[in-house]
């Protein structure tokens, strides 16, 4: 909606294993266990892994068998991913308090902007500081400090639990060249590709001519080696995060059926629609959660593992929308997609839909429809224009005219007026 | 009427809005319409249309452009059967009549 702030310097704020972190936090005790947290999508596979479980041999993707078949004393936890998000949410927010650039990257990872902070804070340490102050509840946080997000996530990635490391301008290819290309963000295939080159340092990587390696690697290779040799310093964006519009539904009887569930969603979208501070504008982003119905014990408990009961469980799913939109459909299509790819695991007792983020404007032929004021204050002329557009791509010709004055003073009829093609 | 667009005029783009058609015309004693009959290409063939004149609502002349071309023109605004309100004229340079909207 407006124009995002930026900053060169960066400072990475980073909670590794944060879902389970947040377990820990709400279930006391837990800590002292092997545990880990079942993927969101299906329950029969693991997707964090405590410390203590990961000695024991268990790893991120097993399945929940062969994982209490390497550790039987193993927790398994149901992920709560609203509550995770939620946590996340006052972090950001913490974070706000001591710069306004502020960028989220994933969960438990984010960038700061810190560029003019020393004129508030009086020092470099001061900000390190004011941002440890916001971890103090998380004390496996880690920061880091450097020109740009890529050389802060390595320096927040070397760092110990509450520590922070500081990349000082002029080092950067110094402190990078010792660091591992695990930092990079590889896919597994060109991490053993790197492998096994023998290049296993961004040191090593980048002294090598950076023709040969996009050669090799293609526009990835080029971006990976202006990333080892600190040639690339991208600012961190903060961004201008609008109220969301919610809808919620709280179901009588936790409901498992998929069917009435897509039909509360298609309740929820036209509801949020209908608010008056969507007129005129887009919906760019949803967020779709449910709470579910509390589950007292696993279903492997009687193989030795059990979760924590009562286990709070929560559904959550994110959207992007590639093109902004205002049509109940095209909001409601890739959440009933992933409604039915991955659904809640268990019965949903209340369902929210939230509008996250807008895009001015109308593409669709709004101002012909009930918010027609509205949706013509907001932008009638580029709704006209793609509308347009979209009729001469159809017809393969324009079939929309401006009609203009050009006599009309005259006293002949014809010579009034003309048309002229309607083009945006 | 809309806004105009933000493209440029080009002349060349613009289409004639109510463009005379051209009609045969019946006349009474004093030279008034009483009909009018119109010949329309349907794809097939030529299709003929025709229509009475109810109506005489008011005339007028125009001589204009005596400088470059004559333009001589006698019309008559009419109502024809059915309702419909047109403008007809009589070229008075080639005498031909023709129809348009008012």
């Amino acid at each position: 909606m407006s124009r995002r702030p930026t900053s060169s310097l960066a400072a990475c704020v980073w909670i590794p294993l944060f879902p389970l972190r947040c377990e820990e936090a709400r279930h006391e005790g837990l800590a002292g266990y092997p545990t880990a947290l079942l993927a969101t999508d299906t329950t029969r596979k693991l997707w964090q892994v405590s410390p203590l479980a990961r000695h024991a041999g268990v790893k991120p993707g097993m399945t929940v068998s062969q994982a209490i078949g390497l550790c039987p004393t193993l927790r398994l936890i149901e992920p709560d991913p609203v509550h995770y998000d939620e946590r996340f949410a006052n972090l950001l927010s913490a974070l706000t308090e001591v710069s306004p650039v502020v960028e989220a990257a994933e969960l438990g990872l984010a960038y700061v902007g810190v560029d003019g902070l020393e004129g508030i804070y009086g020092s470099r340490g001061k900000i390190i500081e004011a941002l440890k102050k916001t971890l103090e509840c998380w004390n496996v946080g880690r920061i880091g400090f450097g020109p740009g997000k890529f050389i802060a996530w390595v320096a927040a990635s070397r760092a110990k639990p509450g520590e922070a490391i500081v990349v000082a301008l002029g080092e950067e290819q110094r402190f990078l060249a010792a660091q591992p290309v695990s930092v990079l963000p590889l896919d597994p295939d060109t991490h053993r590709r790197l492998r096994q080159l023998g290049i296993r340092s961004l040191g090593a990587l980048a002294a090598l001519p950076e023709a040969a390696v996009t050669a090799q690697f293609g526009a990835l290779g080029k971006r990976l080696w202006r990333l080892a040799a600190g040639r690339i310093a991208e600012p961190v964006e903060g961004c201008v995060a609008p109220e969301p519009i919610v809808a919620a539904l709280t179901f009588f009887t936790p409901v498992g059926e998929r069917e009435l569930l897509v039909h509360s969603l298609d309740q929820l979208i036209a509801r949020a629609l209908k608010h008056p501070r969507r007129i005129g504008w887009r919906v760019h982003a949803v967020r779709l959660r449910a709470d579910l119905e509390c589950a007292e014990v696993n279903e492997n408990a009687g193989r030795g593992a059990a979760c924590c009961a009562p286990t709070n469980r929560s559904w959550l799913v994110n959207v992007l929308l590639k093109d902004p939109t205002a049509a109940a459909d095209r909001i409601a299509a890739p959440l009933r997609t992933r409604l039915e790819q991955s659904p809640p695991t268990g019965a949903v007792e209340r369902l929210v839909l939230e509008f996250t983020a807008f895009a001015p404007g109308t593409a669709e032929l709004q101002l012909f429809a009930r918010d027609a004021q509205a949706a013509a204050r907001a932008g009638q002329q580029h709704a006209l224009q793609s509308a347009a557009r979209e009729i001469r791509m159809r017809v393969k010709r324009s079939c929309l005219y401006h009609i203009i004055e050009v006599q009309p003073w005259s006293r002949l009829p014809e010579r009034r007026y003309a048309l002229i093609d309607y083009e945006p | 009427m809309v806004a105009p667009a933000r493209a440029p005029l080009r002349t060349d783009r613009l289409r004639a809005v109510n463009e005379p058609r051209q009609v045969a015309v019946e006349l009474n004693a004093d030279g008034e319409p009483i009909a009018i009959r119109r010949s329309r290409d349907n794809g097939g063939g030529q299709e003929t249309t025709s229509a009475v004149v109810e109506v005489v609502l008011e005339n007028w002349r125009i001589d204009d452009e005596w400088w470059r071309q004559l333009i001589s023109r006698r019309y008559f605004a009419v109502i024809l059967e059915g309702g419909a309100r047109v403008v007809l004229f009589e070229d008075l340079v080639t005498n031909e009549w023709f129809m348009q909207t008012p």
